[in-house]
């Protein structure tokens, strides 16, 4: 994967440039006059790095708490890592457009707030288990792939919409592996959808 | 819920998958109306489809074409268990299809013709048979996310993102199976 440094770079030159894509791609003039992108991808990004800290927050609370089993607990800290680079080409994202990346949760019952208002049954502060760390890590992932899902509706240009469906496959791989640590023997149950939408 | 007509179009899609592949298909169609049961179709969102984009579409449906004919032409060679996954898989690529197809008439225009056969090498082996599917759905992905910059309006780009990400779940499965990590990267290119 590109390092967090090279993909910032990619940012900030395709979005102030206009004319690269993160893969290299070139534009259209239209696209390119259509850059720097609207206000509302400023509050789109702004929504979803709130969130990815929300979703950090989670991991890095569940992997101090020595809940998971040990097998869990490698794979855990690697999707962690994931959302921390997630958190770094989002917010490297607003604030070449100028915005501001929000703050994370405070504390837990910051967090379990954000959790309740999402819809998130299980509370960081009342966990009882690993397998019920894993179902809320797999629950906050859902919530992950609805946001992203309703995001791609949302960004425009020719750099954001691509960063945010390769954000999204990612968190719905998350969500595949999350449901594998909870259920390795039936792997259909890892992949139930054929059409990722999330929670919303 | 997935439609009689869409239902129709997977056994349409299956018959046309060519002779040799016709093999246990109805099985195969067993979950049919349940694989995305409780979900929102993409349907729902009213579309609004541009001509302009139905090249696009036409270019995604003959991939995912291509990777329903290596599902069928592969599940044989697997043991109870990873075909049980499999045939999964295959429902939900057909549901892929049936959404590409979707697409392309609300913006008027016509699919493409399938293609009389697909080169899929020969595969002998489970793991053949997962290195096969591995390819075919990364390049799915990277075609897919090379396209969606360039697709309008937003629900159609949502639209994409949601078959995207239903392919990169079953590239960290196939992963799993081929004993390598199954997410290894935060930003998911189909080129892992």
């Amino acid at each position: 994967m590109p390092s967090q440094t090279t993909r910032r770079e990619l940012l900030c030159r395709g979005v102030l440039a206009g004319g690269l894509g993160l893969a290299g791609a070139t534009v259209s003039p239209a696209d390119a006059a259509a850059a720097p992108a609207p206000p509302s991808n400023v509050a789109v990004l702004g929504r979803l790095v709130r969130l990815e800290l929300l979703i950090l927050y989670a991991y890095q609370h569940v992997l101090a708490s020595s809940l998971l089993f040990s097998s869990a607990q490698d794979v855990v800290a690697g999707l962690r890592d994931q959302e921390q680079a997630h958190i770094h080409a989002l917010s490297a994202a607003l604030s070449v457009l100028g915005g501001t990346s929000p703050a994370g949760p405070a504390n837990i019952a910051a967090a379990d707030h954000d959790l309740s208002h999402r819809n998130v049954s299980q509370r960081l502060g009342k966990l009882r288990g690993g397998k019920d760390a894993l179902r809320l890590l797999l629950a906050i992932e859902h919530v992950a792939e609805g946001a992203y899902y309703v995001a791609m509706s949302e960004l425009g240009g020719p750099i954001l919409p691509r960063l945010g469906a390769e954000i999204m496959a990612s968190e719905a791989q998350h969500a595949t592996v999350l449901t594998v640590l909870l259920h390795p023997v039936d792997l259909t149950q890892a992949v139930p959808y054929g059409l990722v939408q999330g929670r919303r | 819920m997935v439609s009689p007509e869409e239902c129709a179009s997977r056994r349409a899609l299956l018959r046309g998958a060519g002779t040799t592949l016709a093999v246990s298909a109805f099985g195969m169609l067993a979950g049919c109306g349940t694989s995305s049961a409780g979900r929102a179709s993409v349907k729902k969102v009213p579309l609004v489809v541009r001509q302009a984009d139905v090249t696009i579409f036409n270019h995604s449906l003959s991939l995912e074409r291509q990777a329903i004919a290596a599902y069928v032409a592969g599940i044989p060679l697997l043991n109870a268990s990873e075909a049980k996954v499999a045939k999964q898989f295959l429902n939900q690529e057909l549901e892929h299809a049936g959404e590409l197809l979707g697409l392309i008439a609300a913006a008027g225009g016509k699919p493409i013709p399938r293609a009389p056969s697909y080169d899929l090498g020969h595969p002998r082996t489970a793991r053949e048979v997962f290195t096969l599917l591995h390819g075919l759905e990364g390049n799915q992905i990277a075609t897919y996310l090379a396209v969606i910059p360039r697709l309008s309006p937003g629900p159609v780009r949502a639209a994409v993102a949601s078959i995207l990400a239903n392919d990169a779940q079953h590239l960290s499965i196939l992963r799993l199976e081929l004993g390598d990590s199954p997410a290894p990267a935060a930003f998911v290119t189909g080129r892992e």
